[in-house]
């Protein structure tokens, strides 16, 4: 099997499973605990913390919250802070962003604001500018595009939406990025949130790094953990083997950034040109390429590859409700409805070979000409 | 003092000589419904009592039972002893906190000392004295006490009766095929024909890869849903893939579902002839769609050669099919948005009123009993306990 499918979830990092392996059998503490043993795993917590940090940013500036999933940071950072006049966010937003923006709509919390996307998938940053008044409380931008790979420059635009309101508080959803992409936060990111399961972690943990003296009301209410502000016992392993697989991801962050535009290159030269056309572009992240296959449902190509052991993922899906069918990023990158249903995303990650891509290519181009033989 | 379930049947009491064979089955569900459960049950005459479960899972078995078909209606009982005390001491539990009642009483045993009508009378002064915010009203009560005095020196004190799914159980009328898709009609039409006591068994054509996983799981739910009722089904699932390749290759846009249809229904007749069931059950109502108009119905029925074709929803309004399905529990699954036949396909004017001349010319291209032997190498079956 080849697995094209990564920037849904990797696979977990077998030498950080074994390191953490211990947190589950013998040091299974709480730690919260009074006793030594308990107090010992909140030590093994804090090292976490900072082991997450120091790769991207200052500790002495930025925080580390544990959450139970990127989708849960989003939503602690979009609850907790777009609380009055408008909140303003891209049209391509992963649903734990876009769809919190329709949430607080609906509760008539706040007016969501959605700035519009470039032809890659990227924010077209003058138009978000140009939604932000002095009634904006609140700002999300995606760091890294889920669909596209499209990486929006959110340093530069942090400072813009300063300039022109400095009392908005600024998230960026860094999922896609967070220990792919070589970058360091700066001072005017207030909030960013991480996943675990990304870069060869686990499902079920999750983190949002904060700007440290932004008070951040909590979420989820209960025995005052995350230092109130995020309660519910920690997932010790998870945490921990989390540490591990980004420190091990992070070490090498630069040359496979290298490594995989060199072989995300190969990839788009080796599509079919008749069949495929791009949507990433040589500027986005080398992690998540989407290309599209006008005529053929990005889905139906989905089954059959599966069926030849190459996993990759898509945009669109064979359902029958017209809004679960197509996605709303790639409409919103300015495709119609026939390209957005033949949209396939090849996403890699550091273990990705020469040799899976050019197997890969072969397979997908052959699946697609014969697929579309069928359906012509 | 103990508690029991009380089952009375519904129609099986017009049954003659062969009723036996009917109760024989009716025992047989309402067991096959409890699996799991600890309880026992008897059957003393016309009826059946469930006893020695644990407290606590008397509303399971109670959500169970409201399920198996031929059940008329259930009552939580006591058993207690004969005496009038005990009788009220079981009445106590049976009684609401206010409100209005009436006793009703009767003996199975004619030599206990009271007449019904003086168990009625003298239980109801007990009630009256015990909690004074009661009052009788014989005509139009809020709550019953039943009182029946059995012959075993045993009393049942039960208060209201629960409405039971009714019909005939399940496997008193043979078998049946039900076309299963994914959407509302057919389990519906399958809960109907399970109801007069038909078995089961369902058939499920897919057009994987242009559909996936997750529609035939969603078939899987329905048909799971479905066999609560029909004390457990066989799922078989067939691929029209190459069907549908076939005939858009070959044949009229206009006429892809008429001819899908004739395929999936010469499938369905060989299929069911090979697990021994007696027709073919589909979800159709005239007219709902291009494909369930009088002609479409014509051209589908013309290839089954051996089974009748029941529609029980032919005359049903859509609301009344989405009612149904909301009561059986099918509809929150039904409405999942995933294909089940896939769409790619589609035309986007099908033929409503196909003419079958033109449907044997066009169906004439294509190698019908070879396309057919290939769709039954890709079943697959599931059991569905």
């Amino acid at each position: 099997m080849i697995y094209f499918d990564n920037a849904a979830t990797t696979k977990p990092k077998q030498t950080a499973l074994s390191r953490a392996q211990i947190f589950l059998t013998e040091r299974f503490f709480n730690p919260s605990a009074m006793y030594r043993e308990g107090f010992a795993i909140q030590g093994e917590i804090k090292q976490a913390r900072t082991a997450l940090l120091a790769p991207i940013c200052s500790t002495q500036e930025f925080e580390f919250i544990f959450t139970s999933c990127g989708t849960e940071a989003d939503n602690q950072a979009i609850f907790s802070f777009a609380k009055r006049g408008n909140a303003v966010t891209t049209q391509g937003e992963h649903s734990a962003v876009y769809s919190t923006f329709q949430e607080l709509k609906n509760r008539g919390v706040i007016e969501p604001r959605f700035a519009p996307l470039q032809k890659d998938g990227s924010v077209d940053v003058q138009k978000l500018l140009d939604m932000i008044d002095e009634k904006t409380s609140f700002v999300s931008v995606n760091h890294i595009n889920n669909e596209t790979g499209a990486i929006n420059d959110i340093n530069g635009i942090a400072a813009k939406v300063k300039k022109k309101n400095p009392r908005v508080i600024f998230h960026s959803d860094g999922v896609q990025a967070y220990g792919k992409i070589p970058f360091r936060l700066s001072k005017d990111i207030d909030l960013y949130s991480v996943s675990a399961h990304k870069i060869g972690g686990l499902k079920g943990v999750g983190g949002l790094i904060k700007r440290k003296g932004l008070v951040l009301p909590p979420y989820i209410i209960g025995g005052g953990q995350e230092s109130g502000r995020r309660s519910g016992t920690e997932n010790v392993f998870g945490i921990k083997q989390f540490e591990y697989a980004a420190t091990e991801k992070f070490a090498t962050i630069k040359e496979d950034w290298a490594r995989l535009k060199e072989l995300r290159s190969f990839l788009l030269a080796g599509l079919d040109k008749e069949i495929f056309a791009p949507i990433s572009t040589e500027n986005g992240s080398p992690y998540v390429t989407s290309v599209y296959a006008e005529g053929l449902r990005g889905e139906i190509l989905l089954h059959t590859l599966s069926d030849k052991g190459i996993i990759v993922g898509t945009g669109s899906a064979c359902s029958s409700n017209a809004k679960h069918r197509y996605s709303r990023v790639i409409l919103a990158c300015g495709y119609n409805e026939k390209q957005a249903d033949g949209v396939l995303r090849i996403s890699f990650c550091d273990e990705t070979t020469r040799n899976d891509v050019e197997e890969g290519l072969e397979i997908i181009n052959s699946c697609a000409r014969e697929l579309r033989e069928r359906m012509k | 003092m103990k508690q029991v379930i009380i089952i009375r049947y519904a129609e099986i009491y017009l049954k003659g000589k062969n009723r036996g064979f009917f109760e024989q089955i009716f025992a047989n569900n309402i067991e096959k419904s409890l699996r799991g459960i600890k309880h026992e049950m008897h059957r003393p005459s016309g009826r059946y009592i469930i006893d020695n479960f644990a407290e606590e899972d008397v509303d399971e078995i109670v959500s169970r039972l409201k399920k198996v078909f031929g059940l008329h209606t259930l009552s939580l009982a006591y058993e207690t002893g004969t005496s009038l005390e005990d009788i009220f001491e079981a009445a106590k539990l049976v009684c609401e906190e206010e409100g209005t009642f009436k006793v009703e009483s009767h003996r199975g045993d004619k030599r206990y000392p009271l007449t019904s009508v003086e168990i009625s009378k003298k239980l109801g002064g007990m009630i009256l004295s015990y909690n004074y915010k009661l009052k009788v009203d014989v005509h139009k009560p809020s709550f019953t006490v039943n009182v029946d005095i059995r012959e075993n020196d045993k009393a049942l004190v039960f208060g209201n009766y629960i409405e039971g799914a009714n019909g005939m159980p399940v496997g008193t009328a043979g078998k049946a095929l039900l076309m299963i898709s994914g959407g509302i009609d057919s389990p519906v039409a399958g809960h109907m024909i399970a109801k007069r006591g038909m078995k089961i068994d369902c058939l499920h054509f897919h057009s994987y890869p242009y559909t996936n996983d997750q529609a035939k799981e969603k078939v899987v739910d329905l048909a799971t849903t479905l066999s609560s009722y029909t004390c457990g089904t066989n799922l078989c699932t067939v691929s029209v893939t190459h069907i549908q390749e076939a005939i858009h290759e070959k044949c009229k846009p206009e006429l892809m579902i008429t001819l899908l249809r004739r395929f999936m229904f010469r499938i369905a007749e060989r299929h069911a002839l090979r697990i021994g069931a007696q027709c073919l059950v589909t979800g159709e109502s005239l007219g709902q769609v291009a494909s369930q108009t009088i002609e479409g119905m014509t051209s589908s029925n013309s290839v089954v050669e051996k089974l009748p074709v029941l529609r029980p929803l032919v005359g049903f309004d859509k609301n009344e099919i989405i009612d149904r399905a909301v009561k059986i529990g099918t509809y929150e699954t039904s409405i999942l948005p995933y294909e089940d036949c896939c769409t790619v396909f589609l035309p986007d004017f099908p033929a409503i009123r196909p003419k079958l001349d033109e449907i044997l010319r066009e169906e004439s291209k294509l190698d019908v009993e070879g396309m057919i032997e290939q769709a039954f190498a890709s079943l697959e079956r599931i059991v569905i306990m």
